[in-house]
């Protein structure tokens, strides 16, 4: 179990208790967290899964793959710590991570 | 290529349990013409969940949710490699639909960012306008045949304008999209796919000679897997695109506009409240799936206690899932008040998920809109009957509507 923050548009902050090996998205679903699309279920062609890293997480966090590089500027309103949440997978170590959800996914 | 013609029955082969045999024709549906979704639904209730059909060439059907959900979600077991009924191949090289991963994601990679949610947020102004423009034209008249003077025209010029290829280009591809679109017989959507990848190699060819900014030149210079993409994956890749986008889209605004030109108490929640549009929108997906694609079983399976065998083709109707009173109550009915997220599976899960359901979604959106603000009530055309049928891709080739026109 990790505890995950996610921060809703609306700057409602939903604390979510994720398991180890599950995606942040397949969390932030899972859990009623708004804003988070998910189109595509997690293989990487939507970009509906976008959000942001908090910066002092942006280090503590595996590298992007090629693939999602590729795909997180497909997103709206991308930034520096943007990622697709379904290639984060929850680990021991995100333990207090939190995420900030774009205000829309398209 | 050849075209292979199917005798109308075929011998089931020896694995195929007798009692699993039935004899259903999706390109003869019974009461399809009358409602095609009713006539899908019959199936899912009446037939066992994974049936054999001896029609189109012999192959396996399956029409309960749980069942097509693991087709569409195990890609390498149930490929897409034989997605046509009958069972033919598409007549070129057509990435990443034919690819199964890992072979499938570096084709995919190519192509999604071209339909996300950034590119369709750009085009959704371009696509606005045309279709105001459409919409525009035939109000004044109270009447219009909504086929082909819109759904057929719409998605075309979407894709040309998104392809950086000249929107007047529409003329010489309207005839192919129509065939698609009208035509019961698959060997005629054969030729018309021909035509739409002949126009593809001459813009192919243009691009090679003058590249430009563009997905067509991004395409040329790209590498897949360590090796440039030849032209015979890129002319098919961007042919599956132009295909893939017309019908599916054409008759999914088909049948959303036959639906609320038959409800009118539906039209009347949208125009009082048009910010519940894009959650009906999502309801009227649900309801209307298009797609039939089929499956080549890679490696002997057991789906639903049926033993399938290498080489079988299996055909899932990703409508069905989203029809199913396993994934919502009272299935058949339009309710715009059901809870968000409506599950559904019109646009297929897993790796060969429709890459173009963010544009898709965005055109059926913006039609709703402009077409509700112009026509806020509207009906069959008296002494017409829509024409509808299923298929590979469920269609509605002819809708008149009428409206009363403002004094």
């Amino acid at each position: 179990m990790a505890q995950i923050t996610f921060i809703e548009a609306n700057g409602q902050r939903k604390v979510v208790k994720a398991n180890v090996g599950e995606s942040v998205m397949r969390a932030a679903l899972d859990n009623g967290v708004e804003g988070i699309a998910a189109e595509c279920g997690g293989c990487l062609s939507c970009a509906t899964c976008h959000a942001y890293v908090d910066p002092d997480w942006a280090d503590k966090i595996p590298a992007p793959s090629e693939e999602e590089r590729v795909m997180v500027e497909c997103a709206i309103d991308v930034r520096p710590t943007s990622r697709l949440t379904c290639q984060l997978l929850v680990t021991d170590e995100l333990d207090g991570l939190v995420i900030e959800i774009p205000t829309s996914q398209y | 290529m050849q075209y292979r013609e199917y005798p109308p029955l075929s011998e089931p082969p020896a694995h195929v349990p007798s009692e699993l045999i039935r004899d259903v024709d999706i390109f003869n549906l019974p009461g399809a013409k009358d409602g095609v979704h009713a006539a899908w639904k019959r199936l899912q209730t009446e037939m066992p969940p994974v049936f054999w059909t001896p029609r189109n060439g012999g192959y396996w059907m399956a029409v309960r949710a749980k069942e097509i959900l693991e087709i569409q979600n195990d890609a390498v077991t149930y490929s897409m490699r034989a997605s046509l009924v009958p069972r033919n191949p598409r007549p070129y090289p057509a990435p990443p639909m034919d690819f199964d991963p890992p072979e499938h994601t570096p084709w995919r990679i190519l192509i999604s960012p071209a339909f996300s949610p950034k590119v369709v947020a750009e085009v959704e102004d371009m696509a606005r306008q045309t279709a105001v423009a459409l919409i525009e034209s035939f109000v004044p008249r109270g009447e219009v045949e909504f086929v082909s003077e819109f759904t057929k025209v719409l998605p075309i010029v979407v894709f040309l304008t998104m392809m950086h290829l000249p929107p007047e280009d529409r003329e010489q591809l309207l005839p192919f999209a129509d065939a698609i679109v009208k035509s019961p017989h698959p060997t005629k959507i054969h030729e018309a796919r021909l035509g739409l990848k002949a126009y593809i190699e001459r813009a192919v060819a243009d691009r090679r000679a003058n590249p430009r900014d563009d997905l067509i030149t991004k395409i040329l210079n790209s590498k897949v897997a360590g090796q440039p993409v030849d032209e015979a994956h890129a002319v098919g890749m961007l042919t599956l695109l132009l295909s893939g986008g017309l019908d599916t889209v054409k008759n999914l605004l088909g049948f959303c506009a036959l639906f609320l030109a038959t409800h009118p108490e539906h039209v009347r929640q949208l125009v009082n409240k048009p910010e519940l549009i894009p959650h009906a929108a999502e309801e009227l997906l649900r309801r209307h799936g298009v797609s039939n694609t089929a499956r080549l079983v890679t490696k002997d399976a057991v789906l639903a206690g049926v033993e399938l065998k290498e080489g079988d083709q299996i055909q899932q109707f990703s409508g069905l899932v989203g029809l199913d009173s396993e994934t919502v109550s009272d299935p058949m009915t339009v309710d715009f008040s059901r809870p968000a997220p409506i599950p559904h599976a019109t646009f297929g899960n897993g790796p060969h998920r429709c890459p173009g359901s963010i544009l898709a979604k965005r055109e059926l959106l913006l039609w709703l809109e402009e077409w509700l603000k112009r026509i806020p009530e509207f009906r069959v055309k008296p002494g017409t009957v829509p024409q509808q049928d299923a298929g590979m891709v469920n269609n509605v080739s002819e809708l008149w509507l009428s409206w009363d026109l403002r004094s």
